[in-house]
Protein backbone atom coordinates (compact mmCIF):
# COMPACT_ATOMS: atom_id res chain seq x y z
CA UNK A 1 0.00 0.00 0.00
CA UNK A 2 1.51 3.31 -0.93
CA UNK A 3 1.15 6.16 1.52
CA UNK A 4 0.04 9.33 -0.21
CA UNK A 5 2.30 12.27 0.54
CA UNK A 6 0.42 14.84 2.57
CA UNK A 7 -0.59 18.13 1.03
CA UNK A 8 -1.72 19.77 4.25
CA UNK A 9 0.19 20.31 7.49
CA UNK A 10 -1.30 20.91 10.93
CA UNK A 11 -0.30 23.38 13.62
CA UNK A 12 -1.58 22.80 17.15
CA UNK A 13 -1.15 25.58 19.67
CA UNK A 14 -2.05 25.49 23.29
CA UNK A 15 -0.99 27.65 26.16
CA UNK A 16 -2.17 30.62 28.16
CA UNK A 17 -2.30 34.37 28.37
CA UNK A 18 -0.37 34.36 31.61
CA UNK A 19 -0.08 37.84 33.07
CA UNK A 20 0.34 41.52 32.33
CA UNK A 21 2.40 44.46 33.53
CA UNK A 22 0.63 47.81 33.33
CA UNK A 23 2.07 50.10 36.00
CA UNK A 24 -0.61 52.80 35.67
CA UNK A 25 -3.80 50.76 35.26
CA UNK A 26 -5.80 48.21 37.23
CA UNK A 27 -8.91 46.00 36.86
CA UNK A 28 -8.09 44.81 33.36
CA UNK A 29 -9.51 42.09 31.10
CA UNK A 30 -8.21 40.94 27.77
CA UNK A 31 -9.63 39.58 24.53
CA UNK A 32 -7.63 37.46 22.13
CA UNK A 33 -8.26 36.45 18.52
CA UNK A 34 -6.20 34.83 15.79
CA UNK A 35 -5.38 36.41 12.43
CA UNK A 36 -4.16 34.16 9.64
CA UNK A 37 -3.71 34.13 5.86
CA UNK A 38 -6.02 32.78 3.19
CA UNK A 39 -4.38 29.38 3.05
CA UNK A 40 -5.06 28.70 6.72
CA UNK A 41 -8.19 27.39 8.40
CA UNK A 42 -8.89 26.56 12.05
CA UNK A 43 -9.94 22.95 12.52
CA UNK A 44 -10.43 22.66 16.27
CA UNK A 45 -10.50 24.80 19.36
CA UNK A 46 -11.54 28.38 19.93
CA UNK A 47 -10.33 31.23 17.78
CA UNK A 48 -11.23 33.97 20.20
CA UNK A 49 -11.98 34.50 23.86
CA UNK A 50 -12.52 37.04 26.62
CA UNK A 51 -10.80 36.66 29.97
CA UNK A 52 -11.85 37.51 33.51
CA UNK A 53 -11.22 40.93 35.07
CA UNK A 54 -8.10 40.92 37.20
CA UNK A 55 -6.82 43.35 39.83
CA UNK A 56 -3.28 43.97 40.98
CA UNK A 57 -2.16 41.80 43.86
CA UNK A 58 -1.69 43.53 47.21
CA UNK A 59 1.89 42.37 47.65
CA UNK A 60 5.04 44.01 46.37
CA UNK A 61 4.86 42.23 42.96
CA UNK A 62 1.74 44.16 41.87
CA UNK A 63 1.02 41.33 39.44
CA UNK A 64 -1.96 41.20 37.07
CA UNK A 65 -2.64 37.51 36.41
CA UNK A 66 -5.17 36.03 33.99
CA UNK A 67 -3.95 32.46 33.46
CA UNK A 68 -6.40 32.32 30.52
CA UNK A 69 -6.22 29.17 28.34
CA UNK A 70 -5.58 29.14 24.59
CA UNK A 71 -6.24 25.98 22.57
CA UNK A 72 -6.52 25.96 18.78
CA UNK A 73 -5.48 23.83 15.82
CA UNK A 74 -4.94 25.12 12.28
CA UNK A 75 -4.42 23.35 8.97
CA UNK A 76 -2.70 24.91 5.98
CA UNK A 77 -0.96 24.30 2.68
CA UNK A 78 1.43 27.26 2.89
CA UNK A 79 3.35 28.89 5.75
CA UNK A 80 2.59 32.31 4.29
CA UNK A 81 0.03 33.97 6.57
CA UNK A 82 1.29 32.11 9.67
CA UNK A 83 -1.23 32.76 12.46
CA UNK A 84 -0.76 35.67 14.79
CA UNK A 85 -2.51 36.13 18.12
CA UNK A 86 -3.92 39.63 18.61
CA UNK A 87 -4.54 40.75 22.18
CA UNK A 88 -6.65 43.72 23.30
CA UNK A 89 -6.64 44.78 26.94
CA UNK A 90 -9.45 46.90 28.39
CA UNK A 91 -10.05 48.53 31.76
CA UNK A 92 -12.13 51.22 33.47
CA UNK A 93 -11.08 54.86 33.43
CA UNK A 94 -11.58 57.29 36.29
CA UNK A 95 -15.22 57.88 35.33
CA UNK A 96 -16.05 54.16 35.12
CA UNK A 97 -16.15 53.82 31.30
CA UNK A 98 -14.54 50.80 29.66
CA UNK A 99 -11.58 52.02 27.62
CA UNK A 100 -8.84 50.25 25.71
CA UNK A 101 -5.49 49.99 27.52
CA UNK A 102 -3.43 48.25 24.86
CA UNK A 103 -3.26 46.23 21.66
CA UNK A 104 -0.50 43.80 20.78
CA UNK A 105 0.20 40.98 18.37
CA UNK A 106 2.76 38.23 17.96
CA UNK A 107 3.21 35.29 15.58
CA UNK A 108 2.54 31.84 16.99
CA UNK A 109 6.02 30.30 17.40
CA UNK A 110 7.28 28.20 14.51
CA UNK A 111 9.25 25.39 16.02
CA UNK A 112 7.66 22.68 18.16
CA UNK A 113 8.22 23.06 21.86
CA UNK A 114 7.53 25.41 24.71
CA UNK A 115 7.89 29.16 24.18
CA UNK A 116 7.38 32.22 26.33
CA UNK A 117 6.69 35.56 24.69
CA UNK A 118 6.37 38.99 26.32
CA UNK A 119 4.75 41.47 23.97
CA UNK A 120 4.41 45.26 24.27
CA UNK A 121 0.91 46.76 24.31
CA UNK A 122 0.16 50.13 22.76
CA UNK A 123 -2.86 52.40 22.29
CA UNK A 124 -3.57 54.79 19.43
CA UNK A 125 -3.12 58.40 20.37
CA UNK A 126 -4.78 61.52 18.98
CA UNK A 127 -2.51 64.24 17.69
CA UNK A 128 -4.20 67.34 19.03
CA UNK A 129 -4.26 68.23 22.73
CA UNK A 130 -7.90 69.24 22.55
CA UNK A 131 -8.84 65.82 21.19
CA UNK A 132 -6.88 64.17 23.99
CA UNK A 133 -8.73 66.16 26.64
CA UNK A 134 -12.14 65.57 25.04
CA UNK A 135 -11.59 61.85 24.77
CA UNK A 136 -10.41 61.65 28.39
CA UNK A 137 -13.41 63.61 29.54
CA UNK A 138 -16.04 61.80 27.48
CA UNK A 139 -14.55 58.34 28.04
CA UNK A 140 -14.30 57.66 24.31
CA UNK A 141 -10.66 57.01 23.64
CA UNK A 142 -9.24 56.40 20.15
CA UNK A 143 -9.44 52.71 19.38
CA UNK A 144 -9.22 50.48 16.32
CA UNK A 145 -12.57 49.54 14.77
CA UNK A 146 -11.13 46.11 14.09
CA UNK A 147 -8.25 44.99 16.38
CA UNK A 148 -7.02 42.71 13.59
CA UNK A 149 -5.35 45.70 11.96
CA UNK A 150 -2.58 45.33 14.57
CA UNK A 151 -1.54 42.09 12.86
CA UNK A 152 -1.08 43.73 9.48
CA UNK A 153 1.67 45.90 8.13
CA UNK A 154 -0.31 47.99 5.66
CA UNK A 155 -2.10 51.13 6.71
CA UNK A 156 -0.19 51.70 9.92
CA UNK A 157 2.01 54.48 8.61
CA UNK A 158 -0.31 57.20 9.76
CA UNK A 159 -1.08 55.90 13.24
CA UNK A 160 0.52 57.41 16.34
CA UNK A 161 0.59 55.14 19.36
CA UNK A 162 1.80 55.10 22.93
CA UNK A 163 3.20 51.89 24.38
CA UNK A 164 2.24 51.46 28.01
CA UNK A 165 2.44 47.87 29.16
CA UNK A 166 3.42 44.25 28.49
CA UNK A 167 1.60 40.92 28.38
CA UNK A 168 3.30 37.56 28.85
CA UNK A 169 2.07 34.52 26.90
CA UNK A 170 3.11 30.88 27.03
CA UNK A 171 2.80 28.60 24.00
CA UNK A 172 3.25 24.89 23.40
CA UNK A 173 3.48 24.18 19.68
CA UNK A 174 3.10 20.85 17.87
CA UNK A 175 3.25 20.52 14.10
CA UNK A 176 2.34 17.58 11.90
CA UNK A 177 3.73 16.77 8.45
CA UNK A 178 5.78 19.94 8.02
CA UNK A 179 8.96 17.94 7.62
CA UNK A 180 7.27 15.56 5.14
CA UNK A 181 6.37 18.54 3.00
CA UNK A 182 9.99 19.63 2.96
CA UNK A 183 9.92 22.43 5.54
CA UNK A 184 12.79 22.90 7.96
CA UNK A 185 11.84 24.95 10.99
CA UNK A 186 15.17 24.76 12.76
CA UNK A 187 15.99 23.58 16.27
CA UNK A 188 13.20 23.28 18.79
CA UNK A 189 13.29 26.26 21.11
CA UNK A 190 12.31 24.54 24.35
CA UNK A 191 12.00 26.81 27.39
CA UNK A 192 13.08 29.70 25.23
CA UNK A 193 12.34 33.07 26.71
CA UNK A 194 12.22 35.77 24.10
CA UNK A 195 10.59 39.04 23.36
CA UNK A 196 11.72 42.56 23.97
CA UNK A 197 13.96 43.02 26.98
CA UNK A 198 11.93 44.58 29.75
CA UNK A 199 13.08 47.85 31.24
CA UNK A 200 14.57 47.81 34.72
CA UNK A 201 12.12 47.33 37.49
CA UNK A 202 9.94 44.71 35.82
CA UNK A 203 10.13 41.11 37.02
CA UNK A 204 11.34 38.62 34.36
CA UNK B 1 13.12 25.56 -6.62
CA UNK B 2 13.93 26.12 -3.00
CA UNK B 3 11.65 28.32 -0.93
CA UNK B 4 12.35 30.60 1.99
CA UNK B 5 9.77 32.04 4.39
CA UNK B 6 10.85 35.09 6.38
CA UNK B 7 8.26 35.63 9.11
CA UNK B 8 8.63 37.83 12.16
CA UNK B 9 8.30 41.29 13.61
CA UNK B 10 10.21 44.54 13.73
CA UNK B 11 9.83 44.83 17.49
CA UNK B 12 11.10 48.34 18.09
CA UNK B 13 14.11 50.54 18.59
CA UNK B 14 16.19 51.67 21.54
CA UNK B 15 19.14 53.92 22.16
CA UNK B 16 17.97 56.87 20.07
CA UNK B 17 18.04 60.35 21.57
CA UNK B 18 14.58 61.19 20.24
CA UNK B 19 11.49 59.44 21.56
CA UNK B 20 8.68 59.40 18.95
CA UNK B 21 10.11 57.04 16.35
CA UNK B 22 8.95 55.20 13.26
CA UNK B 23 10.77 53.09 10.75
CA UNK B 24 10.62 52.64 6.98
CA UNK B 25 11.80 49.18 6.11
CA UNK B 26 12.48 47.32 2.90
CA UNK B 27 14.02 44.07 1.72
CA UNK B 28 16.58 43.75 -1.06
CA UNK B 29 17.42 40.48 -2.79
CA UNK B 30 19.60 39.33 -5.65
CA UNK B 31 18.40 38.48 -9.14
CA UNK B 32 17.91 34.77 -8.42
CA UNK B 33 15.23 35.47 -5.80
CA UNK B 34 11.55 35.92 -6.58
CA UNK B 35 9.00 37.24 -4.11
CA UNK B 36 5.93 34.99 -4.21
CA UNK B 37 3.81 36.61 -1.48
CA UNK B 38 4.13 39.45 0.95
CA UNK B 39 4.95 43.14 0.73
CA UNK B 40 8.54 44.08 0.10
CA UNK B 41 8.56 47.33 2.04
CA UNK B 42 6.53 49.29 4.50
CA UNK B 43 6.43 51.85 7.24
CA UNK B 44 5.64 51.26 10.88
CA UNK B 45 3.48 53.22 13.30
CA UNK B 46 4.90 56.11 15.32
CA UNK B 47 5.36 55.12 18.96
CA UNK B 48 5.92 57.34 21.97
CA UNK B 49 6.87 55.07 24.86
CA UNK B 50 5.39 55.64 28.31
CA UNK B 51 7.49 53.04 30.10
CA UNK B 52 11.22 52.94 29.55
CA UNK B 53 12.91 54.34 26.50
CA UNK B 54 12.35 51.60 23.89
CA UNK B 55 9.84 52.51 21.17
CA UNK B 56 7.70 49.48 20.21
CA UNK B 57 6.37 48.94 16.71
CA UNK B 58 5.45 45.21 16.59
CA UNK B 59 5.35 45.47 12.81
CA UNK B 60 4.74 42.06 11.17
CA UNK B 61 6.89 40.81 8.31
CA UNK B 62 5.69 37.82 6.27
CA UNK B 63 7.56 37.12 3.03
CA UNK B 64 7.67 34.06 0.81
CA UNK B 65 10.59 33.78 -1.61
CA UNK B 66 11.48 31.20 -4.24
CA UNK B 67 15.14 31.03 -5.16
CA UNK B 68 17.38 29.42 -7.76
CA UNK B 69 20.67 30.37 -6.11
CA UNK B 70 22.32 31.44 -2.89
CA UNK B 71 23.70 34.73 -4.24
CA UNK B 72 21.93 37.85 -3.14
CA UNK B 73 20.65 36.49 0.18
CA UNK B 74 17.92 38.90 1.36
CA UNK B 75 18.89 41.99 3.31
CA UNK B 76 16.50 44.03 5.41
CA UNK B 77 17.23 47.74 5.46
CA UNK B 78 15.78 50.39 7.75
CA UNK B 79 15.45 54.14 7.99
CA UNK B 80 14.48 55.26 11.47
CA UNK B 81 12.85 58.67 11.70
CA UNK B 82 11.57 60.70 14.62
CA UNK B 83 8.39 62.75 14.49
CA UNK B 84 7.81 65.72 16.76
CA UNK B 85 4.50 67.04 18.06
CA UNK B 86 4.12 69.31 15.03
CA UNK B 87 4.33 66.39 12.65
CA UNK B 88 7.80 67.19 11.28
CA UNK B 89 10.07 64.22 10.61
CA UNK B 90 13.81 64.07 11.16
CA UNK B 91 16.18 61.29 10.26
CA UNK B 92 17.46 59.31 13.24
CA UNK B 93 19.44 56.53 11.57
CA UNK B 94 20.00 54.14 8.69
CA UNK B 95 20.79 50.46 9.15
CA UNK B 96 20.66 47.08 7.44
CA UNK B 97 21.05 43.46 8.39
CA UNK B 98 21.03 40.21 6.45
CA UNK B 99 18.12 37.87 7.02
CA UNK B 100 19.59 34.95 9.04
CA UNK B 101 20.64 31.94 7.00
CA UNK B 102 19.82 29.13 9.40
CA UNK B 103 16.24 28.01 10.03
CA UNK B 104 14.67 28.87 13.37
CA UNK B 105 13.86 31.96 15.39
CA UNK B 106 16.50 34.67 15.78
CA UNK B 107 16.71 37.87 17.80
CA UNK B 108 18.48 40.52 15.74
CA UNK B 109 19.83 43.85 16.92
CA UNK B 110 20.69 46.07 14.00
CA UNK B 111 22.91 49.10 14.69
CA UNK B 112 22.18 52.35 12.87
CA UNK B 113 24.14 55.40 11.77
CA UNK B 114 23.32 58.80 10.45
CA UNK B 115 25.33 61.03 8.14
CA UNK B 116 27.08 64.01 9.71
CA UNK B 117 27.41 67.13 7.70
CA UNK B 118 29.73 70.06 8.14
CA UNK B 119 29.92 71.75 11.56
CA UNK B 120 27.45 74.37 10.36
CA UNK B 121 24.94 71.66 9.44
CA UNK B 122 25.43 69.95 12.78
CA UNK B 123 24.81 73.20 14.61
CA UNK B 124 21.70 73.88 12.56
CA UNK B 125 20.45 70.35 13.29
CA UNK B 126 20.80 70.91 17.02
CA UNK B 127 18.70 74.07 16.91
CA UNK B 128 16.31 73.77 13.99
CA UNK B 129 16.35 70.08 13.10
CA UNK B 130 16.78 68.54 9.68
CA UNK B 131 20.23 67.43 8.68
CA UNK B 132 21.73 65.58 5.72
CA UNK B 133 20.06 62.50 4.25
CA UNK B 134 21.21 59.98 1.68
CA UNK B 135 20.23 60.67 -1.91
CA UNK B 136 20.19 57.02 -2.92
CA UNK B 137 18.68 54.50 -0.56
CA UNK B 138 20.84 51.63 -1.75
CA UNK B 139 23.90 53.03 0.02
CA UNK B 140 22.27 51.73 3.20
CA UNK B 141 22.87 48.10 2.25
CA UNK B 142 25.70 48.28 -0.29
CA UNK B 143 29.35 48.91 0.31
CA UNK B 144 30.11 50.90 -2.81
CA UNK B 145 30.81 54.62 -2.31
CA UNK B 146 30.65 54.37 1.47
CA UNK B 147 34.12 55.85 1.74
CA UNK B 148 32.69 59.27 0.98
CA UNK B 149 30.57 59.35 4.13
CA UNK B 150 31.32 60.58 7.64
CA UNK B 151 28.69 59.25 10.02
CA UNK B 152 27.73 59.09 13.68
CA UNK B 153 26.07 56.21 15.51
CA UNK B 154 22.34 56.12 16.12
CA UNK B 155 20.43 53.60 18.26
CA UNK B 156 19.55 49.94 17.62
CA UNK B 157 16.60 48.37 15.78
CA UNK B 158 15.39 45.13 17.38
CA UNK B 159 13.82 42.37 15.30
CA UNK B 160 12.62 38.85 15.87
CA UNK B 161 12.83 36.95 12.59
CA UNK B 162 12.03 33.29 11.99
CA UNK B 163 13.19 31.46 8.94
CA UNK B 164 11.50 28.44 7.36
CA UNK B 165 13.37 26.75 4.55
CA UNK B 166 11.91 24.30 2.08
CA UNK B 167 13.72 21.77 -0.13
CA UNK B 168 17.17 23.11 0.72
CA UNK B 169 18.35 19.59 1.48
CA UNK B 170 17.32 18.44 -2.01
CA UNK B 171 19.96 20.71 -3.47
CA UNK B 172 22.58 19.74 -0.95
CA UNK B 173 22.65 23.08 0.81
CA UNK B 174 23.66 22.89 4.47
CA UNK B 175 22.45 25.62 6.79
Amino acid sequence: MTTASPSVFLLMVNGQVESAQFPEYDDLYCKYCFVYGQDWAPTAGLEEGISQITSKSQDVRQALVWNFPIDVTFKSTNPYGWPQIVLSVYGPDVFGNDVVRGYGAVHVPFSPGRHKRTIPMFVPESTSKLQKFTSWFMGRRPEYTDPKVVAQGEGREVTRVRSQGFVTLLFNVVTKDMRKLGYDTGPADTQGVSGPSLPQGFPQ
Amino acid sequence: MAEVHVIGQIMGASGFSESSLFCKWGIHTGAAWKLLSGVREGQTQVDTPQIGEMAYWSHPIDLHFATKGLQGWPRLHFQVWSQDSFGRCQLAGYGFCHVPSSPGTHQLACPTWRPLGSWQEQLARAFVGGGPQLLHGDTIYSGADRYRLHTAAGGTVHLEISLLLRHFDRYGVEC
